[in-house]
């Protein structure tokens, strides 16, 4: 799809010319400034197979994330909605990119059900815990192994309909969502778990970007076959959300193109649920459960099995957010020889992260974060499979929302 | 008065007195009122007016809000807004109305229209004044939207003398559906 690298334009466009209207383009930002310590080996991202973004070569003062996140009221039920980023770890490729861009549609509903459709490309709804714009945490500066994973090599690229009965009318507090989607152009998915395993890091990949040296990109149709998931949520009163999606890319793996890519068949379920029992806490947990394979065989040539699932409990009072969380992940390579030591990932970690806001626009976060894994992969570089990481981070974010 | 099953007051409870021994309908035509929005909720979240009357929906929101309702009481829609856009809605059956937004799912609020002639809401304390009831024999009609009893255990007849104050308690036995009091939530930065 690298012609539609030229959409870029045309979203300035479009949210230009709708600015007479009221309330109908907003446009919401976000520009996150670092101080990063990092202890571990070389991270993924600069070419080694450490498990978080920044590592001792590359500490200091750096630039989190900066987006752009444009809303455009075409109609009343039509929005469209782009994330723009921009990141200062582009070895060679674009630095400013687009990692979302869809059509959302919410008609008004004429009974307790809800209709409502999206078109183009987004994140899967399946994070209790990324729920802000673009992929962010609410809670912490780093997302779990879990959301880590599906913001680095899963975006939907396709349609997605939802049914959402909401209960208010009939007298319950609370709602019940069914979610299907059918999507492309992810068929690569799967190959960033099988090379690196499971990671820890706030850096979601862009549709025309890769992540990694030399980059591995994801956002391609490799098998001309679309992939599918579905999925279930359930708000119960204002304390309970619960989220289950099976995803299956139904990519095939026997699939490649001319310049060596390939399809990657990956599935997975996911459940999690979030529990806010007081004003004060919010607890969630969320597990993640699937297999990938590659190769003209099947599940011959290479094939793994992961899991990864954490708990999270959050302390928010006044301006203050207190977080913890302990991650646990794994992979498990069954079969497949031709990539040397196995991709059999272990490890967990510990995350804690104390955020402060300071008026309207500023949001001040210190993280700390510590990860022990063993990954036999490792012994290639010369390194000790069995690592452990650490990384501080202090975030000074301006946010900002314009409208007209 | 209405208490929880633990006997701590409950607010945002409608209590409409209907005459036991008269036709049902206002006394006086109908006073409008408002449904105004603020931080991405409807305030007040429980609002009760008599049959016939006009409800302003103002919205003085930092964000723009789509309200509708699908209820049979009265279905409507207003448009994309922010401010004073939209002439006022008239409620002009009994019934009750859910209020919802369509960009934001959260949003709730719920207008009672009665055609009785007294009615009113009750404090965060669960007290309610109802003044210059005619004399006579009422059915206290009871709704909130977080009571979980069903409404007609709830009904109570009382009888009104003139000039003579009456107090009717009235304790739910099962609890609440959910804190009476939402966490408050920096909305802003989420979908």
């Amino acid at each position: 799809m690298p012609s539609a690298r030229r959409l870029l334009p045309w979203v300035l466009v479009f949210w230009t010319a709708g600015a007479a209207a009221q309330d109908r383009v907003t446009v919401s930002g976000d520009l996150d400034l670092r101080w990063v310590q990092a202890s571990g080996v070389p991270a993924y991202l600069n070419g080694g197979l450490g498990l978080l973004r920044f590592d001792p070569d590359h500490e200091g003062i750096r630039l989190g994330r900066a987006f752009l996140a444009p809303n455009w009221r075409a109609t009343d039920i039509v929005s469209v909605h782009a994330v723009i980023d921009a990141y200062d770890d582009y070895h060679s490729r674009n630095a400013v990119d687009l990692s979302e861009f869809y059509l959302d549609v919410r008609p008004y509903p004429t009974g307790p059900i809800r209709w409502r459709a999206r078109l183009g490309a987004f994140f899967m709804p399946v994070s209790l815990e990324n729920r802000g714009i673009g992929w962010t945490s609410v809670y912490l500066i780093t997302p779990s192994a879990v959301n880590t994973w599906i913001g680095e090599e899963f975006r939907t690229i396709g349609a997605e309909v939802e049914a959402r009965w909401l209960g208010a009318s009939s007298g319950y507090l609370g709602e019940i969502a069914v979610v299907a989607a059918a999507y492309g152009w992810n068929d690569p998915a799967g190959v960033l778990l099988a090379e690196r395993g499971f990671g820890l890091s706030d850096r979601p990949s862009t549709l025309f970007g890769g992540l990694g040296r030399p980059p591995i990109e994801f956002y391609h149709e490799i098998d001309r076959k679309p992939g599918y998931y579905g999925g279930l949520s359930w708000k119960h009163h204002d304390w309970l959300e619960v989220r289950a999606l099976r995803y299956d890319n139904h990519a095939d793996p026997g699939a490649e193109t001319d310049a060596g890519g390939y399809a990657w068949r990956t599935r997975f379920y996911s459940l999690g649920a979030s529990v806010e029992p007081s004003e004060h806490w919010t607890l969630i947990a969320q597990y993640l459960n699937g297999n990938t394979a590659v190769g003209p065989d099947g599940n011959q040539q290479f094939y793994m099995r992961f899991h990864a699932d954490f708990a999270l409990a959050s302390y928010e009072w006044a301006r203050e957010r207190f977080t913890v969380r302990y991650d646990n992940f794994d992979t498990n390579q069954v079969s497949g020889f031709f990539f040397g030591p196995p991709s059999d990932e272990t490890g967990h970690s510990w995350t804690f992260a104390w955020s402060h806001q300071h008026g309207e626009h500023w949001q001040f976060v210190a993280e700390w974060l510590r990860v022990a894994s063993v990954f036999p992969p490792r012994i290639a570089l010369a390194e000790s499979a069995a690592q452990v990481e650490s990384q501080f981070q202090l975030a000074a974010r301006y946010r900002f929302r314009l409208a007209w | 008065m209405v208490v929880d099953r633990d006997g701590r007051g409950v607010g945002e409870v409608v209590v409409a007195a209907v005459p036991a021994d008269a036709a049902p309908g206002p006394l006086t035509p109908p006073k409008p009122a408002v449904m105004d929005q603020r931080n991405r909720e409807f305030q007040p979240r429980v609002l009760v007016v008599g049959v016939g009357a006009s409800v302003d929906f103002p919205n003085n929101d930092t964000v723009s809000h789509q309200v509708y309702s699908f209820s049979p009481a009265k279905r409507f829609q207003l448009p994309l807004y922010k401010g004073q856009l939209h002439p006022p809605v008239t409620f002009d059956k009994p019934g009750l109305v859910v209020l919802g937004c369509n960009i934001h799912d959260a949003m709730v609020g719920y207008i009672y229209v009665t055609d009785a002639p007294y009615f009113g809401i009750t404090a965060p304390e669960g007290g309610l004044t109802l003044k210059d009831l005619r004399k006579g024999d009422y059915r206290l009609v009871i709704w909130g939207p977080y009571i979980a009893d069903a409404p007609a255990s709830l009904v109570r007849n009382v009888h009104i003398e003139a000039d003579e104050p009456t107090t009717a308690r009235v304790q739910l036995s099962l609890a609440l559906r959910a804190r009476p009091e939402p966490r408050p939530r920096r909305r802003d930065w989420e979908y």
